[in-house]
């Protein structure tokens, strides 16, 4: 179940609801400024939404550019949601990855994620992301070259999934030790460059090296 | 833990999978499998898997008692072979039915140790060079088996099984993700070494493990025999596994020392003085089969002694040169253990020892300075390992009195059935003669 925070007030609770029909797990993030939800282990969501309408302090502008410089959350993709009406004042009109205007339905809804999403992580809106012959299936957690299987396990898969999904950025080894694994691995950072290697022997020669290696940095995806 | 298992489910039914074996090993580390079906599995991740923990106790079962298996989300993995029938396997941890952890289950010893190291700030990374022979499909008797080749070190033998059989283990290998870094002719007829790369000691373990299987079944599928057994041909060098060790410190190698003239910090000299200090007591796990000693006995490059050196390949412990600008490269490396020991029990035990150096600041021995090292000298045989390890604390310690006692009852009905046993020795040697 992929993670979607919600910020400001205006239209929340149907906004919720709609993310939840689209098969979210909606997060409510408290109004004074935080730009993280109160539970959950803080690990990046798949989707954020802001309701523009209303939000003051900080305003949309600021809430945006601070989710943009923010290190865990600078990759997700912003949906700006205003109130009906709200394009003439022109507020958060030229923020976010994707623009909706109340009324919406869920479909459309839907529609502005997978637009979003595409734009930001490359995820196709069937949820299959393609690189070349690779296919990797964030609903089912599939992944597939010209069509045959590659089985994963479980952390090699999410490893992928964060490269595949912020490709072309160079990430340290903390850093995807961080967001990959989450805050309370003690295995140390050898732990991300035995996963790559093995994340590599299973993709084959085709895709390997599309994991790059930045030295003394950490590593990067090269998607095309 | 709820992301690792929804993905377990939904693998199993995007793929097909029709049975899931859940693996663990005895206290001599042979592997052990229950299978269950699809439609058990939820309830197995949810509560385990009822067992009888007398399995895991070897030949020397004590009495029939309950046991769960709780399987290792993190180890699910799709098996490579017989690809006609899907099935995936996972690693379980054993625990009492009240959940406390089972004093004979060799993983969670492991877990212990290295909660151990990381509670000092450590983990322990782990390279591996196992060594194995690929034979003719075995006869029935006790004969000496057929070799497939007459290659030797690194030889290029093309037109034999075991080329194939090495590009397809290795296939095998990385799928189930074991990266392997080389594989080779050995020394002997028909023997092959596959080097995999390092990793943390449990998925190492847990990579041994796997990795014998692998080895066999793609032999299997080829109409050859793999075997890890230590010593199978008298005139020819046995097979071991050199393992090597380094420990780090977050990102840092807690071995490497700034000075090029030492071979190791001083925790990397305490540790491996600690290693030293207790190789003996410990040889009856690394080593621990009667067979065992025949590879130890006779030379071609299987140590004797307690010893190391940066030079020379027969020492105990070789500490390799250091590249430059390779500080994280730092290690030692162990040529005792052989491939048929139980990784498991075998990790826990380097490990304590090391870090028993380290806490108790032990010194380092000179370094060697010539192949035939003076040193103590390693147990001769499996009774006198036996009785080093009967008789270690550090082995009771870290082990626990429960599977030591197992441990040592099963070497001990080994060492029983040998005594009893009239060999091809006693007719060569006793039959003309008397």
């Amino acid at each position: 179940m992929s993670d979607a925070w919600i910020y400001g007030e205006h239209g929340g609770e149907l906004t919720s609801r709609l993310l939840a029909e689209l098969g979210f797990s909606p997060h409510r993030v408290a109004a004074n400024g935080a730009l993280r939800p109160p539970e959950g282990d803080n690990r990046a969501p798949a989707l954020a939404v802001v309701l523009a309408s209303g939000l003051e302090r900080p305003s949309c502008a600021e809430l945006c550019a601070r989710l943009a410089a923010d290190d865990d959350l600078g990759e997700v993709p912003v949906l700006v949601a205003l109130a009906c009406g709200g394009l003439a004042d022109g507020l958060g009109v030229a923020e976010g990855h994707e623009l909706l205007v109340e009324p919406f339905s869920a479909e459309e809804l839907q529609a502005r994620i997978a637009r979003a999403r595409r734009t930001v992580n490359g995820i196709d809106h069937d949820d299959v992301v393609r690189v070349g012959s690779l296919e990797m299936n964030l609903a089912t957690y599939q992944v597939a070259i010209d069509g045959r299987p590659v089985d994963f396990t479980y952390m090699e898969y999410e490893l992928l999934k964060f490269l595949v999904t912020h490709p072309r950025r160079v990430f340290s080894r903390e850093a995807l030790l961080h967001r990959v694994w989450g805050y309370d691995y003690y295995g140390g950072a050898r732990t991300v460059d035995v996963h790559v290697r093995r994340v590599r022997a299973k993709l084959g020669s085709e895709h390997a090296s599309r994991i790059k290696t930045v030295r003394s940095v950490g590593y990067r995806w090269e998607g095309t | 833990m709820s992301g690792h298992r929804e993905f377990v489910l939904r693998t199993v039914e995007e793929r097909g999978v029709k049975f899931i074996r859940l693996w663990f090993v005895d206290v001599l580390g042979l592997l052990k499998s229950v299978s269950i079906p699809v439609s058990e599995l939820e309830s197995a991740l949810e509560e385990g898997v009822g067992l009888d923990g007398s399995s895991l106790e070897g030949a020397s079962r004590l009495r029939e008692h309950d046991v769960i298996a709780h399987p290792d989300p993190r180890t699910f993995q799709v098996l490579p072979w017989r690809p006609d029938s899907i099935v995936s396997r996972m690693f379980c941890d054993v625990r009492q039915p009240d959940g406390e952890p089972f004093g004979g289950d060799s993983r969670l010893v492991l877990r212990r140790v290295l909660e151990q190291a990381a509670a000092l700030g450590y983990t322990m990374q782990v390279g591996c060079e196992l060594e194995f022979f690929l034979f003719e499909a075995l006869g029935s008797n006790g004969a000496e088996p057929a070799t497939l080749d007459d290659g030797a070190y690194f030889d290029l033998t093309p037109q034999d099984v075991g080329s194939d059989f090495r590009r397809r283990t290795i296939e095998y290998l990385e799928q189930m993700g074991i990266p392997v870094k080389a594989s080779h002719h050995e020394v002997a007829p028909s023997q092959h070494e596959i080097q995999l790369a390092h990793t943390d000691a449990l998925s190492m373990a847990d990579a041994v493990t796997t990795f014998r299987i692998a080895v066999k079944e793609a032999a299997h599928e080829l109409g050859a025999y793999a075997t890890f057994m230590p010593k199978p041909l008298e005139a020819h060098p046995g097979s071991g596994m050199h393992l090597h060790i380094s420990l780090f410190e977050g990102d840092r190698n807690a071995f490497h020392a700034p000075d090029p003239e030492q071979p190791l910090s001083p925790a990397g000299r305490a540790f491996l003085a600690g290693v030293l200090a207790h190789v003996c007591e410990l040889t009856a796990v690394t080593n621990q089969w009667i067979n065992s000693y025949r590879r130890l006995a006779t030379g071609f490059e299987a140590p004797g002694t307690v010893s190391w050196t940066r030079r020379g390949a027969a020492a105990l412990v070789r500490v390799p040169s250091r590249r430059p600008g390779r500080a994280s490269g730092t290690r030692f490396e162990l040529r005792s253990p052989d491939p048929s020991c139980n990784p498991y029990l075998a990790l826990a035990l380097i490990l304590a020892a090391g870090l028993r150096g380290i806490e108790r600041g032990y010194e380092l021995q000179a370094e060697s300075l010539d192949d035939a090292a003076e040193g103590p000298r390693l147990p001769l045989d499996l009774r006198e390992a036996t009785d080093l390890f009967d008789g270690s604390e550090l082995a009771r310690e870290t082990l626990g009195d429960r599977l030591c006692d197992v441990f040592v009852a099963n070497k001990r009905r080994e060492l029983e059935d040998e005594r009893r046993t009239v060999t091809e020795f006693d007719r060569s040697r006793y039959l003309r003669l008397l």
